[in-house]
């Protein structure tokens, strides 16, 4: 598989910065072969990424690719930590941001509060100028005003501005000369306008998209260029490629520009890495389960395509209207709380012990029963993770579990460890089904990735109870998200309203409009470095029943030379995802969108012959299954002593650095070429 | 309680519970994403499963507030009209706000749910029709005298037979609004949902097997009543009482009209009595029904207790009277009561508010602005042929502040906050109305040692019109948004035309059919939230802060607070506080305000006429209440008001919010 000229050193690296570790996966690129590493993140992120590339045993200068996902914007976002930034908007306008929808994700709590709009009211300026629903400027832009308030950003010292004007989607020309106004006066200051951003209509959508980028752009833009700078000074030649919500990768040339893409990026990473996963297994639908400690990330593929989202924040009410791979996050983790409420009742999380104190069995101080106990006592975790360097207390997660669960409830604490997984994976359950029998799509369908260190755990009951047929564990559970970043390629969205009856539709000017589309993408990708014969565009068209408020997306061939295909694939999509279609009843399109990827060279991976040989137990311990009456003896392999084409049968657990599996009894868990654990559930 | 069931173990119940919540928010994000009407798409919906008895086991975690209280009645007077007659694939339409709806555009669809032909429950998904008929586009009719004048009333109607569409029921019903082709939309869209819930419940009984599935229906409403049962037994017991006003019966001369809650805690129960609210209703549509106000009970209860999940074993423990029939809280047929979201609805939430204040102090609340609809409807002169338009709106506000906080800004009403506003770029397209304003506005929330959260100011133009013109729906442009414990109010809700220009007029907060002109410049302000605690008790940096950004002008900083704010540089952002004056300026007012409120009000009233005093001079530091328009003194009213003002704001002057919070608690121990 390896080319001429590749040296035997040159590897492609991934990099997932999370909040308490880094991971890195290290892919060999002429033997195909992959290793990971995973090293605590540092203060300054850059320092932990090029710790974890140590850590790997990789030298700067042998590496022919880096991506990375991180949190960096994400916690920026939460913190508020980013530098000062002011936004300029329409007089009237001042406050759009603040009154954002004037709603809230809690109803009922009238002492819970909701966050704090990105720019404080003082830093948001207002200049004379209007557009209206057609785009006619009704009001020039007071160019004395927008001179001023330009005056004032340089005075206040600000680097970062918003630029976000009423109905600018239709006519960006008042925003552009307020640009140019600011760049006269403020030459080094940075301007979003929600006209690039996110030409769309819908005044707080695309503000609140604009202003999140403008505080970003310093955070991500000055990241960036310290960690290219960085890699290059070690002898890194490549592009520092940054993965983005859309599940595509930007360079850090227009990262900076695009700042708020990042904000999802470190939950995009475990999506894509599970779709591989399935796919290299031989299943293009898939529906990825990431359980950390804390919570669990779902996320599902259908026929190879990720699904993805346009609603999307890091705080409810400023949303970040990019397109984003479709995660849908619950409380239920390793660390989640097993407690017994006022009326009697069993609940799990979604308060978590975290990782201070821990779970009961971390011996750090925790007394409540979590999860992570109960799979303790059970004897599915044995009593010692991560290879030894991490010992867990058996005494400790039977007495959390004896005093809060067992002992309310008058059950055995063996019978406590069973319901509270059983309530765990129930919350879980009901997420996937949000996410997959909700949207029309069937699980049987599917197979289940499951990863993060906890999932495998729990990955076999849940197959069965929602009735997925297989499930897949990759060789390395706790680090995959990194994987999800070796995988993409540069990927740029442009988009443009389209408001109008399919009846009405001139196909002239639908072509001519994509093209447009079309032209920014290539011009996107061409600052991005992409050369022409690299480039790939696809066009979607979101349409809706006229009347109706959300649309539904829908790919077209190029050139548009009918919508009858399109149309019908909407009616079909409505039938799929809501139960029901409207075949009779007017069609309207509602905005228009080209997707524009850049190919990177793609890495191939190591397959191994797969060997008829049996495996075999390194151990054994005493494990409570959920089929079986009594705890049993049960062995227990090593997963790095598992070579391709072994077999263990159920009941059977096994052991590896980051993660434990769990394989129930009567399932069969095999070792397939890519050393991905595939596991075949029954049905019921 | 679930453990007390021998046949249903608790992980079982926990799991069904769950799944519960999970079939009912799957409901909930079905018509969220196919419904038709726009006021659906902002949220105004709720769902439920229902037992075979009407009772509610789970309702929406995101249903609006005050739908909740009210999905049993309407389920059990399905059950009522076709008793023997139900079917599997039957699916009723029912929006009958005299057998427990709330106003006709809450327009419910119910499905019965059959495993095999055993009916187990139904399934309601109910959801605000942008219009059900009328004499007026939005079916809310100011002017309407008998509920005929409003809208279609649906009593159970069945629209799907064993799974066979009614197209001529449906056909009827549609074609008796003004959008029939959204109707037949939404009315799908909602039945589909309540198909997701049977099928989903279905998958439940196969896997557990139908008594388990049966006897978990009781046990959820068993397991809400118990839970609150347990916080309810853990307060004192005692009686508080307390009113809100509603502005005026337009039959009956200025005048505000009191709603009378009286509430009583005894062992594990609480009661509402509201038998001695206004005993007639008034002649506007800003009554309720039974429906309309028991769900301002059950909401304003279950706000006191966020964890607590609702259904029909909440209202075992929550009980109300609500006097004879015929009064502004328990109107009959035929009264209009559209209005009851703005009206009754309003003045029970924030009355319950307050006599929970006393209660749990840590939680209290001041008043909140009240929910506002307008409507503009006429020709669209940009389009060829001049069609038919209509502009809604609604408005979000400022909450109450709350102790040892500021309250929300621009937060959607009482009603339901997730009730959001409509973005202008959207309505521009669809009408010749142009905003011009879209901006908090400045000292709207109501000073107190915690200031209320900010209102916003709504302004629009009328770009090409013809045939246009303009109805509102609101209230408390005289029973002004109050503040608690020696808060201050915030200021009127009321529409201006013009203001400020030759041609201006003050439409006030209750009107329909106001003609308009190409050109007028229409605009409102929603209230702010009301103060909690004394604002000379404020910290001045915090008032500082709050002139920074714009909220508190200077002088309403000097005026309501006694802090003296200078400007340093205001480019830089940059106001300080004025030590020695604000020393000054709040011993001043502390000295004099109790005299301010009680000047003569007619002289005040003149000097308001002749632009000496504003409306915040008026309401905050005198108590007097006029026709904002023209200035006319209203007697009766700032009577009232003023009595409101010596009860709620006079007797905490001088203290900290938290020596008043104790003084609650110590009340509360003696009750």
């Amino acid at each position: 598989m390896a080319s001429d000229g590749i040296a035997d050193t040159a590897v492609r690296v991934a990099c997932d910065v999370g909040g308490t570790f880094t991971d890195i996966c290290i892919l060999n690129e002429r033997s195909g072969r992959m290793h990971v590493a995973k090293v605590p993140t540092t203060a300054d992120p850059i320092e932990g990424v090029l710790a974890g590339i140590t850590a790997g045993g990789v030298a700067l200068k042998d590496m022919i690719l880096f991506s990375h996902g991180t949190t960096l914007a994400t916690n920026a976002l939460i913190t508020r930590r980013f530098p000062p930034a002011v936004m300029i908007t329409t007089s009237g306008f001042r406050d759009v941001i603040e009154i954002r929808r004037g709603n809230r994700d809690d109803l009922w709590d009238t002492y819970k509060e909701m966050a704090k709009p990105y720019i404080r009211r003082r830093d948001r300026l207002v200049v004379e100028e209007r557009v209206d629903y057609a785009g006619t400027v009704v009001v020039p832009l007071d160019e004395a005003g927008a001179r001023e308030v330009a005056t004032i950003i340089k005075r206040r010292g600000v680097k970062t501005v918003a630029i976000c004007f009423a109905n600018a989607y239709m006519n960006p020309a008042n925003e552009r000369r307020m640009r140019d106004i600011l760049a006269d006066i403020v030459p080094d200051a940075v301007a979003s306008l929600s006209s690039d951003i996110m030409p769309e209509i819908f005044e707080h959508e695309r503000f609140s998209t604009t202003v999140a980028n403008a505080v970003l752009a310093p955070v991500v833009g000055s990241y960036a260029r310290r960690l290219e700078s960085r890699m290059h000074d070690g002898g890194y030649q490549e592009d520092v490629l940054l993965l983005h919500s859309g599940g595509g990768v930007m360079t850090t040339r227009m990262a900076e520009q695009f700042a708020a893409r990042l904000a999802a990026s470190g939950i995009a990473a475990g999506a894509i890495a599970s779709r591989f996963v399935a796919e290299a297994a031989g299943f293009t639908n898939s529906i990825g389960l990431d359980m950390g400690g804390t919570s669990t990330d779902v996320s599902l593929c259908d026929h190879g395509t990720l699904r993805v989202t346009k609603e999307w924040f890091v705080e409810y009410g400023y949303p970040i209207c990019f397109p984003s791979i479709e995660v849908l996050t619950i409380g239920a983790g390793g660390g989640s709380l097993a407690w017994i409420d006022a009326a009697n009742s069993l609940r799990n999380g979604p308060q978590s012990a975290g990782s201070s104190p821990g779970p009961a069995c971390y011996g750090r101080g925790g007394t409540s029963a979590t999860n992570c106990d109960a799979n303790v006592v059970l004897g599915r975790l044995s009593d010692r993770l991560a290879g030894g360097k991490v010992s867990l207390d058996r005494a400790l997660a039977t007495r959390a579990l004896e005093s809060g669960v067992a002992g309310p409830l008058g059950m055995s604490v063996e019978d406590a460890a069973l319901a509270v997984l059983k309530v765990a994976n129930a919350n879980m359950a009901d997420a996937v089904r949000l996410l997959s029998i909700r949207r029309g799509y069937d699980p049987r369908d599917f197979a289940l990735v499951a990863f993060g260190g906890a999932g495998p755990l729990h990955g076999a009951a849940l197959a069965r109870d929602l009735s997925i047929p297989v499930v897949l564990v990759p060789p390395n559970p706790g680090v995959t998200s990194a994987l999800g970043c070796l995988l993409v390629d540069i990927q740029h969205d442009v988009t443009k309203m389209y408001l109008s009856n399919v009846a009405d539709v001139s196909i002239d000017y639908l072509e001519e409009s994509f093209r447009e589309l079309e032209i920014e993408g290539r011009e996107r990708l061409r600052n991005e470095g992409v050369s022409d014969d690299r480039m790939v565009f696809q066009r979607k068209i979101d349409m809706r029943y006229l009347g109706q408020w959300r649309a539904l997306s829908t790919t077209v061939a190029s050139p548009v030379t009918s919508l009858d295909e399109a149309v019908a694939a909407f009616h079909a999509e409505h039938g799929r995802e809501h139960n029901y279609s409207r075949p009779d009843a007017p069609v309207e399109i509602y905005r228009l969108s080209v997707i524009a990827t850049g190919l990177t060279t793609k890495a191939a991976f190591a397959e191994f012959e797969l060997i008829e040989e049996a495996a075999v137990p390194d151990a054994t311990r005493s494990v409570r299954f959920d089929e079986l009456p009594q705890a049993i003896e049960t062995p227990v392999y090593d997963r790095d002593r598992l070579k391709a084409g072994m077999k263990v049968v159920g009941p059977a657990m096994i052991d590896q650095l980051d993660s434990t599996i769990l394989v129930p009894p009567g399932v069969t868990a095999e070792v397939d070429r890519s050393l991905t654990i595939v596991m075949r559930i029954p049905l019921a | 309680m679930a453990s007390d069931d021998t046949n249903l173990d608790p992980v079982t119940f926990e799991v069904l519970k769950n799944a519960y919540v999970n079939i009912v928010d799957q409901m909930a994000e079905q018509i969220f994403r196919t419904c038709y009407s726009f006021v659906i798409y902002s949220r105004d919906f709720s769902s439920a499963l229902c037992d075979a008895q009407g009772d509610t086991i789970m309702q929406g975690s995101g249903d609006i507030a005050a739908h909740v209280g009210t999905l049993h009645y309407t389920c059990k007077a399905v059950i009522d009209h076709f008793r023997g007659d139900v079917h599997p694939g039957d699916v009723f339409v029912i929006n009958d706000v005299y057998l427990g709806g709330t106003h006709f555009n809450d327009t419910r669809i119910v499905r019965p749910i059959f495993y095999r032909d055993e009916l187990l429950g139904f399934a309601q998904a109910n959801g605000h029709w942008a219009d059900v008929g009328g004499a007026v586009p939005g079916s809310f009719n100011v002017n309407a005298i008998d509920h005929m004048g409003e809208g279609l009333r649906i009593t159970p109607t069945r629209v799907w037979s064993k799974g066979v569409c009614l197209e001529d029921v449906c056909r009827l019903i549609a074609s008796n609004t003004r959008a029939p082709a959204d109707i037949i939309g939404d009315m799908q869209a909602q039945a589909e949902a309540t198909r997701v819930a049977e099928q989903e419940i279905c998958r439940l009984v196969e896997k557990y097997g139908l008594p388990t599935i049966k006897r978990s229906f009781g046990a959820v409403q068993d397991y809400v009543e118990v839970l609150t049962r347990q916080r309810i037994a853990a307060l004192p017991d005692g009686v508080w009482e307390t009113e809100d006003y509603i502005d005026v019966d337009p039959g009956s001369g200025e005048g505000l009209v009191p709603i009378r809650v009286q509430m009583t805690i005894r062992g594990d129960t609480v009661h509402y009595d509201l038998s001695r609210s206004h005993p007639k209703t008034i002649s506007s549509f800003l009554n309720a029904c039974f429906g309309g106000s028991f769900a301002a009970v059950v909401a304003g209860t279950k706000m006191q207790f966020p964890e607590i999940p609702l259904n029909s074993g909440f209202y075992r423990v929550v009980t109300m009277d609500l006097g004879p029939e015929g009064s502004v809280v328990n109107a009959t047929w035929p009264t209009p009561v559209a209005g009851f979201c703005s009206g009754p609805f309003e003045k029970i939430m924030n009355s319950i508010f307050e006599l929970w204040a006393e209660i749990m102090p840590e939680r209290a609340m001041a008043c909140t602005f009240n929910l506002d609809y307008l409507l503009i409807g006429g020709r669209d002169g940009r389009q060829s042929g001049h069609k038919y338009f209509m502009w809604y709106d609604w408005m979000v506000g400022g909450w109450g502040a709350r102790n040892g906080r500021d309250g929300w800004a621009a937060t959607g009403p009482v009603f339901g906050v997730q009730l959001g506003t409509q973005p202008f770029e959207g309505q521009e397209r669809l009408a010749p109305v142009l905003t011009r304003q879209n901006e908090l506005r400045v000292d709207s929330g109501g000073p107190g040692e915690f200031r209320g959260g900010m209102g916003v100011e709504k302004g629009v133009v009328m770009t090409q019109i013809d045939r246009t013109v303009v109805s509102y729906c609101c209230d408390r442009e005289r029973s002004v948004t109050w503040g608690l414990w020696g808060g201050l109010p915030s200021i009127p809700h009321g529409v201006w035309v013009n203001p400020g220009q030759p041609n201006e007029r003050y439409l006030g907060s209750l009107f329909s059919n106001v003609g308009l002109e190409t050109g007028d410049l229409v605009t409102r302000p929603s209230a702010g939230g009301g103060g909690l605690g004394d604002p000379l008790e404020r910290d001045a940096a915090l008032v500082c802060e709050d002139v920074i950004d714009g909220y508190v002008s200077i002088e309403r900083a000097a005026k309501d607070y006694g802090v003296v704010v200078k400007e340093i540089d205001a480019d830089l952002a940059q106001y300080e506080v004025d030590h020695q004056a604000t020393l000054a300026q709040r011993t001043y007012i502390r000295a004099n305000r109790l005299a301010w409120l009680a000047q003569d009000a007619e002289v005040i009233a003149a000097k308001y006429r002749a632009g000496e005093l504003d409306m915040l001079d008026l309401i905050r530091t005198h108590g007097v209440i006029v026709h904002w328009g023209s200035g006319e003194l209203l007697a009766n009213t700032t009577r009232q008001f003023r009595a409101m003002l010596m009860r709620r704001t006079v007797p905490y002057w001088g203290k900290s919010v938290a020596a008043v919070g104790k003084d609650a608690s110590v009340t509360l121990q003696t009750a």
